[in-house]
């Protein structure tokens, strides 16, 4: 018998017929969550849009921490830019290869859950969790009533405007009121002999869902109204308060204060919008884009149709929260409890104060979490005061819908408001057909 | 001498006689069954290729475009029979106007602005020295990514930017190209006629060549202008080209939306909506598989018949494709 032959022995043919197979089993069970071998650490994976620069760095900063001193489980992040974020979830949950926990944009919550992506929050995390943040970020990180992750970066909306442009055409404040907005951005625009716009009173932009959806709906919440009504099965926007934003900002095209095509993120860093509509993020992207020009920029809460009217405006946020596939949720909510609620102690504030790790590390990237202690601890007396309107906001401030096709009735919305400002639609053609797209789109049976 | 066949061997030729067109048959039989199975494994990694990246992603879109599924689960498919293509022509739709209309005007304002402009291009080219440089210049924005052509278009479009500023020297208003739903569209398919511009330039060009000096020459002899024999020489030689690019271009300009993505997202408003990108929007931001797929056949059927028709015309007229 020759060697080959012997039993037990392994012939080159069988290797060659073994490997192709060892080589897609090994692949098939390549162990994504550590070797799986007894004693050996687990390993989560944490799926993100924090891709680049400060955002990156910042998250990196606290899982390298959590490595360092847990030896049973160790995180390991993974990153896509934001705009591939929701098509990598949807793949990787296809292909059963979906990371442990996600980082989900908040509107997309009733999707995800509805997919059943999403995991409750264990009853000790939810408690955590409602108690620890404002109204706003919970309603956010929650579909139907049912909390689903850990808020993380809450956006709230207020009025940035170029003081310098606001006393060039002699106004002294920013304004309260719809009155006193108009006012003043109907005196801070001027335009050339050509039609150009030189500066918009007021910007609004067709340049994304944020600048065109986010200012509406902000302006709409500052009304008392919402997009959504209350059992999210049909928009609310065909109501007085819907008739007068869309009456507003259609004024203020047709009149000339604002050009549509013109992309504010650009042009207000450049002088060239006195006001406009944003989150509380753009304030850090400001400092950088506008240096010491920065000192013109102020920020005011969004104006009420009346002055008596109580104040609102709407937030937006991302949350963290474990997959239904992860094979260790208690682990992965273990290390979310101490990314996110963990309190310790702040170095650059007063003696005895303390912040969790992911406000410390939200406002180390110019962003906030919806924890408002924490928000005043860490920006202290000493931060930029063009932050506190958008903290103040936190305790007023609507959550953006989240229910199932939340997406899509923002994109229909978009598409109407974008044809109410270049002029498709009127008012009453907009709200209609708003109202009849995004009803016939959240009526479905999801 | 004559060797005389022995018994034996007579015998052995007579049975090889009675037996030989059953066992030649069995031995041709052999041999093409043996052809086929060759045939086959030289085919298998073609067919298999087809299989994986055609028949099997197609199955799944049919299967898709008549079920709810919403991206994450494949245990989360459930059947609804025709409902997605119901919700795709179901009144207040916008797939049928304005998603569709814009496709089929995107892709017809792209043929026919390509096709003509390249012709002209393509016989001026001809006429020219240094042809070869002239075609790679055309063919430029083919190698170019549709991100840079779409952003520096979008850049030349804008109020104050480079068209805007020609048409304020020349004392002419300024004009919001791809801010107004009447000027968007238009603005976006010429952008798509200049970047198709160069493939459809080379193949023309390979025709003009193609057509023979002797036809010009009788024509220059008989006194025919430059317009006749450019309207009876040139354009009906260059057919088999034309349709080429016709079909061509069209189904390029049916199912493209890069260009749009990049440079108007589909808006204002849904000004420049197209098929390809709502069917993009419906899966990958909606997270409606089912809609997406059911409108993915209804555009791979529209295809169909656009390239019959096209077929078709340019069989009357003697041509094929």
């Amino acid at each position: 018998m020759t060697p080959s032959r012997r039993a037990g022995t392994l012939s080159r043919r069988h290797f060659v017929r073994a490997l192709p197979l060892a080589l897609l089993a090994t692949g098939c069970a390549a162990p994504r969550q550590g070797t799986g071998r007894p004693g050996d650490p687990i390993v989560l994976t944490l799926l993100s849009h924090y891709a680049s620069g400060v955002l990156k760095r910042a998250l990196q900063g606290p899982v390298d921490e959590w490595n360092a001193t847990h030896d049973r489980v160790k995180v390991r992040t993974r990153a896509v830019a934001f705009a591939d974020l929701l098509t990598t979830f949807m793949v990787r949950q296809a292909a059963g290869q979906g990371a442990d926990i996600l980082h989900p944009y908040c509107l997309w919550n009733g999707q995800l859950v509805q997919a059943g992506v999403l995991r409750p929050a264990p009853s000790e995390h939810a408690e955590d969790i409602t108690r620890g943040y404002g109204e706003a970020a919970v309603g956010s990180a929650s579909v139907g009533g049912k909390v689903y992750g850990y808020p993380t970066e809450v956006q709230t909306y207020a009025l940035y405007y170029n003081k310098r442009l606001l006393r060039a055409a002699g106004i002294d404040r920013p304004p309260r009121t719809w009155r006193e907005l108009e006012e003043t951005a109907y005196r801070t625009t001027e335009r050339d002999r050509y039609g150009n716009t030189l500066v918009q009173g007021f910007g609004l932009s067709t340049y994304d869902d944020s600048t065109t959806v986010g200012q509406t709906l902000a302006l709409l919440n500052a009304a008392g109204g919402r997009f959504v009504s209350a059992d999210g099965r049909s928009t609310a926007i065909d109501s007085p308060a819907g008739r007068a934003v869309f009456d507003l900002e259609h004024r203020l095209v047709v009149n000339g204060a604002s050009a549509p095509g013109v992309n504010v993120y650009q042009a207000f860093p450049s002088g060239q919008v006195a006001m406009v509509i944003s989150a509380g993020w753009w304030t850090a992207s400001l400092k950088a884009l506008m240096g010491k020009n920065y000192g013109d920029v102020g920020v005011a809460p969004v104006p009420v149709p009346e002055a008596d009217d109580k104040r609102a405006t709407l937030s937006t946020g991302f949350m963290l929260g474990v997959d239904t596939a992860s094979a260790y949720p208690r682990e992965a909510w273990e290390f979310l409890r101490w990314l996110n609620a963990e309190k310790m102690s702040v170095q650059s504030a007063e003696k005895g104060a303390t912040a969790t790790r992911m406000s410390t590390l939200q406002v180390s990237a110019g962003s906030m979490t919806g924890r408002a202690d924490d928000m005043r601890t860490l920006l202290g007396k000493e931060g930029d005061p063009n932050l506190r309107p958008f903290l103040d906001a936190l305790g007023y401030a609507v959550p953006e819908p989240d229910v199932p096709g939340a997406q899509q009735a923002k994109s229909l919305l978009r598409k109407n408001i974008e044809a109410l400002w270049t002029g498709q639609q009127s008012v009453d053609a907009a709200l209609r057909s708003t109202r009849r797209q995004v009803d016939q789109e959240m009526s479905r049976p999801w | 001498m004559v060797n005389a066949p022995s018994p034996a061997t007579t015998e052995r030729a007579q049975s090889q006689r009675s037996a030989g067109p059953v066992a030649g048959r069995r031995g041709g039989t052999r041999h093409r069954r043996h052809q086929t199975v060759v045939a086959c494994l030289f085919l298998a990694p073609t067919l298999l290729f087809f299989a994986v990246f055609l028949i099997l992603p197609l199955g799944f879109a049919l299967l898709l475009s008549m079920s709810h599924w919403a991206g994450f689960d494949l245990g989360g498919i459930r059947p609804v029979g025709l409902d997605n293509f119901t919700r795709l022509f179901a009144d207040g739709s916008t797939f049928l106007v304005p998603v569709l209309t814009h496709t089929l005007l995107f892709a017809l304002g792209t043929v026919v602005l390509a096709l003509t402009g390249s012709v002209l291009v393509a016989t001026c080219i001809d006429r020219l020295r240094f042809q070869g440089m002239w075609r790679t210049v055309y063919f430029l924005p083919i190698v170019t990514t549709v991100v840079a052509v779409g952003n520096v278009w979008k850049y030349m479009y804008e109020p104050g930017g480079l068209v805007n500023g020609a048409l304020n020297t020349l004392g002419l208003g300024s004009v919001a190209f791809l801010q107004d739903p009447d000027t968007a569209l238009p603005s976006v398919v010429v952008v798509q006629a200049w970047a198709s511009f160069g493939s459809a330039i080379l193949v023309l060009t390979a025709g003009l060549k193609s057509v023979p000096a002797s036809y010009y020459e009788a024509a220059a002899l008989d006194g025919a202008g430059p317009v006749v024999v450019f309207r009876d020489i040139t354009l009906p030689l260059l057919r088999p080209c034309l349709l080429f690019v016709c079909i061509t271009q069209f189904l390029t300009g049916l199912q493209s939306f890069a260009l749009i993505i990049v440079m108007t997202k589909g808006g204002p408003g849904d000004a420049t909506d197209v098929a390809a990108l709502e069917m993009y929007q419906q899966a990958f931001s909606y997270g409606d598989w089912g809609t997406a797929s059911a409108a993915a056949f209804v555009l791979f059927v529209v295809v169909l018949m656009v390239t019959l028709a096209q077929l078709w015309i340019f069989r009357r007229k003697g041509e094929d494709a």
